[in-house]
């Protein structure tokens, strides 16, 4: 059955929040539009700003450049940066997925090489996983890596790769052996410099008028044989190690939560009935979430791999924030100055479709829950 | 647990233990007798008699007193218990009331309702009771002696009665009994899903259709996901509140609990239904003991809408550059 511990936060990640607190408000860029999408905003300053204030790699050992902190104090500074809608999108991946895959996966010259950067706020990552006919069916990717001298020549395309277009690398899932019976094996992850020969980047627009998200075709780029993470062969099983920190973390509830904040700002101190009740409603929901979240936050703390609770987290949280615009929208009162909640609002509704198909659709989450209640 | 629940002067770890203990004989003692006969039985006004001086005799109903040993958390805990077993005994009124009542406690039943205009209203087994004890929402406590009984039944079945005109008598309370009664439903709701949650997958893991398990179908799978979510997350909601009873924070702590557990109970209660198929709507089955008992637990003491309301009340009083510095502390 599935298990959430009771955590309380340490006193000693507490008093982090002041002090990210004030950075936030010294260092946020100049007309920047707050929103707590973690993929709203990619500003480089901003992000080497948070490394040299030793607010990014917080669990990675010092040896790095890393913080040597626990994930506690990691979560009170993302969640912080993600309440105030600070721009963390240039540095999101690599700080959040890409330096613990290093530190548990990657070669000695890897880490050494890659980590202080990341830890610096100046190396930044996609992931390069969906394919155009490899969507929720991950195993079923085709972009290859064949063996050449000195490394690998990979041919393939990727989709739907947040950032690629800005980023500096991208952490490629590709088949360096053709697929087999098991379809799970024969995959490998290897790091591919996104400005590489034969590597074409093309931004694809969404639907909110941006382009987050890129097409990424390779056409016989080579790969040096020291960018392969891990062990070839072993893709599938470091891509799966990742689900806990990427699938529990605060930005899988707190994207809406500028609404929320702006919708509190509209009603004013002594709002109707229905509003008042409305505010309660959103935070009921987001405070059990928060407490499930820090939860997971535990247990990874504690070096366990609670994929399943973090996919149920995932869901849920995804369900509270699409649900949270519609209970802010309805919520808002009509007859006040509602600039600022209709931005944050128009924003966060264009990008919400997002919510529940990035990093694992709802279908993928629940098939994995029903797995860890002994339906499958 | 020994014959008696004591638990004086002991340390951290041992209340651990304690509680451990407590919880696992609850489990034995309700499992032992809380079987379909017994549900039914309560349904047609039979009370449980023997269960109840049986829990006296282990002296249940004085947990909460402040002379027990135990830690207020412990009642809430054993409650969790009650409503897994859907225990047809009023025992957050039983045990909270006897905490109150201090020399007035009574070791034959207490009940509790609420105080409306001129009557004291849901009474559970309230005939069965020797002390009854109204509140009010704003936490106003007091002993009430019997005018006139209109008997009556919850949806779940149970009596639930209400007394006309009855004698006031205030009792001191320095606690919030209104807070209380609300978060001992939250318990009972948590429980009570906790096993739905068991009852369901053994449904679907059980019960063929065309051939198969319905566990085998996607769409049963990820209802039953939708299920196991809800019940975590009603499950986080109310170890939250355990930790700050009796703080300036209760009250905030009860409202999260209660609007989100409610708002799981919809869900979880239609999906389980749904997923239980004609069988489950009968009689005869023992799904409706729990489903029903739920949609009672989640009016009581202020629905989801009430406690939102409170929720949302005191975090707009502070302002909207206050919301998440308020969230952040409430964890």
């Amino acid at each position: 059955m599935l298990n959430f511990d009771p955590v309380t936060l340490p006193e000693s990640s507490e008093q982090l929040r002041a002090v990210i607190r004030d950075f936030i408000a010294t260092n946020l860029p100049a007309g920047h539009r707050r929103n707590s999408d973690f993929t709203s905003g990619h500003a480089p300053e901003f992000s080497a700003a948070l490394g040299a204030a030793g607010w990014l790699g917080m669990t990675i050992p010092k040896q790095y450049g890393g913080g040597g902190r626990g994930f506690f104090d990691r979560y009170v500074v993302t969640e912080e940066l993600l309440a105030a809608g600070a721009p963390v999108g240039a540095h999101w991946i690599s700080d959040r997925q890409t330096a613990p895959l290093l530190l548990g996966h990657g070669s000695q010259q890897q880490r050494e090489f890659y980590l202080p950067q990341i830890c610096a706020g100046t190396c930044y990552f996609s992931i390069g996983m969906s394919e155009p006919n490899a969507g929720s069916d991950l195993a079923a990717i085709r972009t290859t890596a064949d063996r050449v001298d000195g490394g690998w020549r990979v041919n393939g395309t990727k989709l739907w790769t947040t950032g690629a277009h800005l980023n500096h690398y991208l952490m490629t899932l590709v088949r360096t052996s053709p697929p087999s019976e098991n379809r799970h094996a024969g995959m490998s992850q290897l790091i591919i410099d996104l400005n590489a020969e034969g590597v074409h980047v093309r931004p694809i627009d969404s639907m909110t008028g941006n382009s987050e998200f890129n097409e990424v075709v390779f056409t016989d780029v080579f790969v040096p044989e020291g960018a392969l993470v891990g062990t070839e062969g072993n893709g599938w099983q470091q891509v799966t190690s990742e689900l806990g920190y990427e699938r529990s973390g605060p930005e899988r509830f707190l994207s809406t939560f500028r609404v929320f904040l702006e919708l509190v700002r509209l009603v004013g101190r002594n709002p109707e009935r229905d509003q008042a009740a409305a505010v309660g409603r959103l935070a009921s929901h987001l405070l059990s979430l928060r407490r499930m979240s820090l939860s997971v936050a535990g247990m990874l703390q504690e070096g366990k791999m609670p994929n399943v609770e973090a996919a149920l987290v995932k869901d849920l949280g995804n369900r509270f924030e699409k649900l949270s615009l519609e209970i802010a929208r309805l919520a808002a009162p009509i007859d006040r100055d509602r600039q600022a909640f209709d931005q944050v609002l128009a924003d966060s509704l264009l990008l919400s479709p997002s919510f529940s198909l990035r990093g694992g659709t709802s279908e993928i989450l629940r098939g994995m829950i029903a797995r860890g209640l002994g339906l499958r | 647990m020994s014959d008696h629940v004591s638990n004086e002067g002991s340390s951290l770890d041992d209340r651990a233990q304690s509680q451990r203990l407590l919880l696992e004989s609850a489990h034995r003692l309700f499992g032992d007798h809380c079987d379909k006969t017994l549900l039914d039985g309560a349904e047609r006004g039979e009370f449980a008699s023997e269960l109840a001086a049986t829990l006296a005799d282990y002296g249940f109903h004085r947990l909460a007193d402040h002379e027990s040993g135990f830690a207020l958390a412990d009642l809430f805990a054993l409650l969790k218990v009650a409503g897994y077993h859907a225990l047809p005994i009023p025992l957050a009124e039983w045990v909270l009331g006897n905490r109150w009542l201090g020399s007035q406690s009574d070791d034959t039943l207490v009940s509790i309702g609420q105080l409306s205009d001129s009557a004291l209203v849901d009474v559970p087994w309230a005939e069965q009771a020797r002390v009854w004890l109204g509140v009010t929402q704003a936490g106003v406590l007091c002993t009430v002696r019997p005018g006139t009984w209109s008997p009556g039944n919850t949806i779940a079945g149970e009596p639930s009665g209400t007394l006309h005109e009855g004698e006031k008598v205030a009792v001191a309370c320095n606690e919030q009994p209104f807070e209380l009664l609300a978060l001992s439903r939250c318990s009972l709701a948590v429980g009570a899903m906790q096993r739905l949650l068991e009852l369901v997958i053994e449904q679907v893991t059980m019960r063929e259709q065309f051939g198969r398990p319905l566990a085998r179908f996607q769409a049963i799978q990820h209802a039953v996901a939708g299920v196991a979510a809800e019940v975590a997350v009603a499950g986080k909601a109310h170890d939250g509140a355990l930790a700050f009873l009796n703080t300036d924070r209760q009250r905030d702590e009860v409202a999260i609990a209660k609007a989100r557990i409610g708002e799981a109970t919809g869900v979880v209660t239609d999906t389980v239904h749904q997923l239980f198929g004609a069988m489950g709507f009968t009689h005869e089955h023992v799904l409706h003991h729990y489903t029903r008992r739920l949609w009672v637990w989640r009016e009581e003491y202020g629905n989801e809408r009430y406690w939102q309301e409170s929720l949302g009340a005191s975090i707009c009083a502070g302002g909207a550059d206050e919301l998440w510095p308020f969230l952040a502390t409430m964890q």
